[in-house]
């Protein structure tokens, strides 16, 4: 059998249909499942990464329409970049998940596994998809999943941070389809590729009302400031295996679906000023509002935001650096939010609130979390000898290049906001008296291995960075090379 | 491989390593880090000599590792402390909770230091000294922990901003001279403050900080006082002189390259900061009851004087300079490790609560006694020689009087605190608390002794510093640096013959020694602070009649004005209202769904309005 | 030609003004009830009246006037020209199944907020802020 991009989608919604009947069988097929369906999406990565080393980009057709009036699938080093790294950051955030909430019944962990692993497949199929109407069915898929996960949890305040994000997300696809309205009445097309080929005739006015809707409809999923007020409700009550999903998967389908519509289709002047000041100002609202938060995963939520925003920041500045930059930061962010979120859940799952200030001292109770979520915080601070130092690094280097001073003091004083809410959660973690009983809920094994394999990257990619270098470096190249990105889509049919 | 990536694996892989033998036995994880620092020094100077080199390419840059001499007299400060410390520290710790994570940290700060030293190119040398920063902040939030929110924090909020300047310095010195490696960033004369002001300013506030410097200086003495008293030993002794040896490096060559006319303001400027941090360091000494704050304010001055003779950019002044951050490193290091060894023998350095403790310990007495009067720069001792030199070289070479009355007046003053440490701890009548205090044990005393040894030997024989010191200098591009080995001339001529006086001195001291001693013994009557009666009345079990309260009562009054400039509180202030202030904006987010979709719309519209103004 | 197409073809200018003008009304009507309206529903029904005007502007916008529907039949293959652009009628069709989605989702989450809070008034969820 030919491994090619569909199987990305195929394969995980063969599997939602599946999984109610495979439950019927054997009540822990709704947990396994997917797990397979995720791995197998690993596999399809590394096969397909493998592919577009040797012969150059994928384009798939599907139902035998040709790329510009079909439906494409699209494997750039790019994109395949990202596809892989969401595939495998959500095998491992399953793996994390597997044995979560054991105790509830079966029809509700059917749900969530299913929903779960929607969400992954939908983020992948943002990312590979060349059609602009397919990626508004991509980002409906995950936004449908998204919010049913939100409000998993019936016993707290889940359904109200679901209907705020669905509220939030109704927009979001109203302004999605408008834009894509405009967009289809200019060029008559849906092709991004050949939106792009055709964009220079575009009239300027209609040119740019659609790239605003486009801007704030994605800008939403991209969790940019004023758009983000979901955002923190969302981490904050999902379960954990979702929040740290929302900020590895979810979040890097929105930016990557931003920068995609920016950077291809566009060719927009202003617009790189416009991601810069808003993430700049996404990252400083995110981390002021981080530093006096009380709830753990609300106070990762903001982190996350303002990290994203620093992603804005450096594709931004556009230079070839930045856009490396970014992408190295977009998978540091994934594998140390996940990290963070994972053991996070942890301390709260002992602590039965989520509070910050109950985890004084629970270094005791769980060494080996502590350990990780210390590893974590540090390296999403951006200290060596952590992965998280290299992305940052080359982020300013390139804000260096393009001579913003005032945008790095600017980044670095706001990392220094970041660096003090992180410190003292890390401070009571290991520091602060002790209280209450001995853990009860330790880690399981799977939890174990997913979290130290998330730790060992972080440790060998900050010592040895240039294990990963290359892929991320030909990824920023796919993206910046954008006439050969129609040229090969237009004509590889 | 190479040698000195093995070395720091080494280090990192025996940090980890220390790290898990305290899970398996407590016991011997102090001699774990011990031995593993001590493998590491041994193979480092046997293994590796000045003017070594590796170059090697990392996430697509050049980088380079290597040693000059200038590095390599560091590396004898980091390495030669760090071992002694740790010796010092296996007793110290024992029977503390989470020593893996205590000596983990610390092992990974020697790496930090180790790495900050031997980088010649800035990104290394940014990366280990992020290291360094947030091993070290581990160390200090070890003890402080019902403090986390402000000392330590403190400590990483001011060595953060500190690393970032250098951060900003070393890209723009990227994009500007297109250049990583220092050696070739000083040949472009990148810290020349002519051409691109920002690039020197932000490497100063980089290493001033971290060399405690007015205004930057309010972290050091928390952090000195909360950490464990082995590793305040390194932080205080070796951390801070990597402030100095970043200041040295940018600063000489600067001053070197350029014409002296131009750079007096620098010069000036500099210079004050440090003869500020001297005089304000000493001052608040003065007032400390505790002993271990006490050292640590003084170490702050004793930085202040590095830098006043670092900033005159002189032959004379850089010599000074780099003598006493060797010296300093050994008499501070010494009187830590007093305060460490008196804090675990009598359970506190509060010198309002002990007193007199000469009698039990008395090795520990001596050691403090031969350290303070280095620190009080008295002859015959190694103090003495470094704070010759810095007043020659201001009087000669700087012509800035009033800088040297300045730090004259705080050398002076520092006698006071000096006086008060040795007395309040060891001399007076012995309080009923301290009865069943012991000698510390002999593991703890030999690192101590060590560095008496050292401080008294480089007292007469100065010129055992001052060659590598030269070597340094000349690495640094000085010329023809001129040293004795146990003597001091001057500019007019004078000698002054070292050896002969500490012989002198020794004699004097021996003498009066033997004979007090043998008449004390005959009629010395020890007695406790409750011992006496005033006016027939006998004092209360509870009253604190300790020499040490009030002590400098009168000075403290006289000088209340100064006390009042507390930059402490400046800081505090200044962060409460910060987060007051983003305490407000984080309001934006009200919780209701219906102003989100608001905002929503409101950010549409605006974009749609001006949309001109924004895209073309 | 019916009755029906040569009226159609007199007012064609007013039916034009007169499909646009309710999409756009649509829309701002549900934007009107997203933004001001208390109610739960009453939101969640504005949302919908959103997505319908936006759904009715996109395939107003692929009808070319007097085509007949995208359908290929015998004795009929060359209606390509005179027939209305297929492509916004299937993209609505899948946009609709979407908003139905989310429209059973959102109001199963009003129920289950309704059940906790006993209010459907949104200023009182608030519980999650800052």
């Amino acid at each position: 059998m030919v491994i090619t991009p569909v199987h990305y989608i195929i394969a995980p919604l063969i599997a939602a249909f599946a999984i109610p009947l495979l439950t019927k069988i054997h009540k822990d097929a709704a947990r396994v499942v997917p797990g397979i369906v995720l791995f197998y999406n690993v596999i399809v990565s590394f096969v397909l990464m493998k592919h577009i080393r040797e012969h150059g980009m994928i384009s798939e057709v599907l139902a035998g329409w040709q790329a510009p009036w079909g439906i494409n699938l699209v494997v750039t080093p790019f994109t395949g970049y990202l596809a892989s790294m969401v595939s495998i950051l959500g095998f491992i955030i399953w793996l994390y998940g597997f044995r979560f909430k054991r105790t509830l019944k079966g029809g509700e962990i059917k749900f969530y596994e299913i929903l779960q692993m929607m969400m992954i497949a939908g983020s992948i199929g943002i990312i590979i998809t060349g059609d602009i109407f397919n990626l508004f069915v991509f980002i409906e898929i995950v936004g449908i999943s998204a919010f049913s996960l939100t409000a998993f949890y019936r016993s707290r305040d889940g359904a109200e941070a679901g209907f705020k994000y669905l509220l939030i997300g109704g927009f979001a696809s109203a302004f999605l389809l408008l834009g894509i309205i405009i967009i289809y009445t200019q060029t008559g097309s849906l092709n991004m590729a050949q939106i792009a080929e055709r964009m220079p005739d575009v009239p300027q006015q209609m040119k740019i009302i659609a790239l605003i809707f486009f801007l704030v409809a994605l800008g939403i999923e991209a969790e940019m400031f004023p758009l983000n007020g979901w955002a923190p409700d969302a981490y904050s009550q999902a379960p954990t295996p979702t929040s740290a999903t929302f900020a590895a998967v979810v979040s890097v389908a929105g930016v990557y679906a931003l920068i995609r519509v920016v950077y291809t289709m566009f060719d927009v002047e202003g617009v790189n000023n416009y991601l810069m000041i808003m993430g700049f100002v996404s990252m400083l609202i995110a981390e002021i509002a981080a530093i006096s938060q009380k709830n753990l995963k609300r106070m990762l939520a903001y982190s996350s935001m303002g990290q994203i925003g620093l992603v804005l920041i450096a594709f931004g500045i556009g230079s070839k650096l930045a856009v490396f930059g970014a992408l190295f930061l977009m998978l540091n962010h994934g594998v140390i939010k996940s990290l963070l979120f994972m053991t996070g859940s942890y301390f709260i799952y002992n602590t039965e609130d989520k509070k910050i200030k109950s985890l004084n001292g629970i270094y005791k109770k769980l060494p080996f979390v502590s350990f990780l979520f210390g590893l974590g915080a540090l390296a999403l601070i951006g200290f060596p000898p952590f992965s998280g130092f290299w992305s940052k690094f080359y982020i300013l280097m390139s804000a260096a290049d393009e001579k913003y001073i005032f945008l790095i003091i600017g980044i670095l004083l706001v990392t220094v906001i970041e660096l003090t809410y992180y410190l003292r959660v890390v401070g009571r973690i290991f520091f602060a008296k002790e209280e209450g009983e001995p853990a009860s809920h330790k880690p399981s094994v799977n939890a174990i291995i997913a979290m130290s394999s998330l730790a060992l990257f972080i440790i060998v990619i900050g010592v040895y960075p240039d294990l990963i270098m290359p892929h991320i470096q030909s990824a920023a190249e796919a993206l910046l090379d954008k006439s050969n990105y129609i040229q090969q889509i237009l004509s590889l049919n | 491989m190479e040698i000195i990536a093995i070395i720091l694996l080494i280090l990192l892989v025996g940090s980890f390593l220390t790290y898990f033998v305290d899970s398996f036995n407590k016991k011997w994880t102090g001699t774990t880090a011990f031995l593993i620092v001590l493998i590491t020094a041994g193979i480092f100077f046997t293994k590796i000599k000045s003017g070594y080199q590796f170059n090697f390419q990392l996430a697509g840059l050049d980088l380079q590792w290597g040693l000059t001499d200038y590095s390599y007299y560091f590396v004898y400060i980091i390495l030669g402390l760090s071992v002694l410390a740790l010796l010092y520290s296996i007793k110290y710790m024992e029977g503390k909770a989470r020593l893996g994570y205590f000596y983990g940290s610390f092992i990974l700060t020697v790496l930090g230091m180790l790495g900050v030293v031997i980088s010649q190119d800035f990104v290394s040398l940014f990366f280990f000294w992020e290291i360094m920063t947030w091993a070290s902040f581990l160390l200090v939030i070890y003890n402080a922990y019902y403090k986390i929110k402000t000392k330590g924090i403190k400590y990483m909020i001011f060595s953060a901003v500190g690393a970032y300047a250098m951060f900003t310095a070393i890209v723009f010195i990227h994009v500007h001279y297109d250049t990583l490696l220092i050696s070739e960033a000083i040949a472009k004369g990148a810290f020349n403050f002519e051409q691109y002001i920002y690039i020197p300013i932000f490497l100063l506030l980089g290493f001033g900080i971290k060399a405690a410097v007015m205004p930057f200086h309010v972290w050091a003495p928390p952090a000195y006082a909360k950490s464990p008293m082995s590793f305040t030993t390194i932080f205080s002794g070796a951390m801070s002189k990597m402030g100095v040896f970043g200041i040295g490096l940018v600063f000489t060559s600067f001053y070197l390259s350029s014409n002296p006319e131009n750079f007096f303001w620098v010069r000036t400027i500099l210079g004050w900061m440090g003869g500020i941090t001297a005089v304000m360091g000493t001052i608040y000494a003065l007032i400390q009851t505790d002993a271990k704050k006490l050292l640590a304010y003084s170490s702050v001055a004793q930085l202040g004087y590095i830098i006043v003779g670092l900033s005159t950019g002189t032959q004379l002044g850089v010599m000074a300079a780099l003598y006493l951050a060797v010296i300093h490193a050994v008499f501070k290091g010494a009187l830590f490790m007093v305060a460490g060894a008196v804090e675990k023998q009598a359970g506190t350095t509060d010198m309002t609560q002990i007193s007199g403790l000469i009698r039990k310990m008395p090795y520990t007495f001596v050691v403090a006694l031969v350290s303070i009067i280095a620190l009080a720069g008295v002859p015959p001792l190694g103090g003495f020689v470094g704070k010759w030199l810095l007043y020659e070289a201001l009087i000669t070479e700087s012509n800035n009087y009033i800088l040297v009355v300045v730090v004259f007046f705080s050398s002076t003053a520092a006698f006071m605190y000096s006086y008060r440490f040795l007395f309040g701890l060891f001399l007076g009548q012995e309080e009923k608390e301290t009865e069943h205090v012991k000698e510390a044990p002999a593991t703890m005393i030999i690192p101590m002794i060590i560095l008496a040894i050292i401080a008294t030997v480089a007292g007469a024989y100065p010129g055992l510093i001052f060659e590598p010191a030269a070597k340094a200098m000349q690495a640094i591009g000085f010329q023809d640096v001129t040293w004795q080995m146990s003597s001091l001339t001057n500019v007019w001529g004078d000698t002054t013959d070292l050896f002969l006086i500490a012989m002198l001195i020794f004699a004097v001291f021996i003498i009066s020694f033997v004979f007090l001693t043998l008449k004390g013994l005959k009629k010395t009557r020890y007695v406790g602070t409750k011992d006496i009666s005033t006016s027939g009345e006998l004092p209360k079990e509870w009253e604190n009649l300790t020499f040490q309260l009030d002590f400098f009562k009168p000075f403290e009054r006289a000088a209340a004005p100064l006390y009042k400039m507390d930059m402490n509180k400046i800081w505090k202030d200044l962060g409460k209202n910060l987060e007051a202030f983003f305490g407000f904006f984080r309001k934006i987010y009200t919780g209701n769904g219906q102003t989100y979709a608001l905002y929503i719309v409101i950010f549409l519209v605006v974009l749609l309005l001006f949309r001109d103004v924004l895209f073309s | 030609m019916t009755e029906f197409q040569i009226l159609f073809e007199q007012h064609k200018d007013l039916i034009t003004i007169a499909v646009y003008g309710t999409s756009i009304a649509l829309i701002v009507i549900g934007l009107y009830a997203v933004l001001m309206k208390k109610h739960l529903i009453k939101i969640v029904i504005g949302l919908s009246i959103m997505d319908a005007g936006i759904h009715l502007l996109f395939v107003a916008i692929g009808y070319i006037s007097g085509g007949t529907a995208p359908i290929f039949s015998r004795g009929n293959e060359n209606a390509g020209a005179r027939m209305v652009d297929p492509v916004p009628q299937a993209l609505v069709l899948t946009a609709i199944v979407i908003g139905f989605a989310i429209t059973a989702l959102a109001l199963s989450l009003i129920i289950r907020l309704y059940k906790h809070h006993h209010t459907a008034n949104i200023d009182q969820l608030n519980s999650l802020k800052w």
